[in-house]
């Protein structure tokens, strides 16, 4: 599915267990690999875990899931915290 | 290595490696699927005539296997320009 990148500016980002991340603000490319890098995600949800004050984190785009009306990432226990306790 | 935020291209100008000015950046095609940038969508310069490249409109589709580089201008080879992909 081919888009124009300015498409996923703004668009929330999730984790598969549906947990709010952030907007996406930005989106990196790697010039010599041709693809994307990653994503830059700021407006972040103070829940997800221990942010030490950073205003935005990059979403290396191997662990994008799916991108829609929402961006969906994987969730990685340990980096996110959900309402769920983790196993 | 050659790392960049997307805002930071928003009104680059894009020239080919003979320096000739081939127009301003306006927007990128990516593939979601697999995340490669596809093409860069370029609006031409009064002065480069786009026949015979890919066009739509008044945009013109340059494939990013033609960008050799990206600092203060998108450097592209003049060959690759017309492949489509």
């Amino acid at each position: 599915m081919r888009t124009q990148i300015t498409e996923l500016f703004g668009l929330h980002v999730y984790t598969d267990r549906a947990v709010y991340v952030g907007n996406v603000d930005d989106v990196v490319i790697d010039v010599d690999g041709k693809k994307i890098d990653s994503l830059a995600v700021g407006n972040l949800n103070p829940e997800i875990g221990d942010l030490k004050g950073y205003k935005g984190i990059r979403i290396p785009f191997r662990i994008v899931k799916s991108i829609g009306d929402i961006v969906l990432i994987r969730h990685i226990a340990g980096v996110f915290r959900s309402s769920q306790k983790d196993e | 290595m050659s790392k960049i935020f997307c805002r930071a291209l928003a009104k680059k100008k894009v020239m080919s490696n003979d320096g000739m000015l081939i127009g301003t950046i306006k927007n990128i095609m990516v593939d979601l699927g697999t995340g490669q940038v596809v093409d860069l969508i370029v609006k031409p310069d009064e002065s480069f005539k786009p026949d015979g490249y890919r066009t739509d409109g008044d945009k013109m589709f340059v494939p990013f296997e033609a960008v050799k580089d990206i600092k203060d201008y998108i450097v592209v080879d003049r060959y690759l320009l017309k492949k489509s992909s």
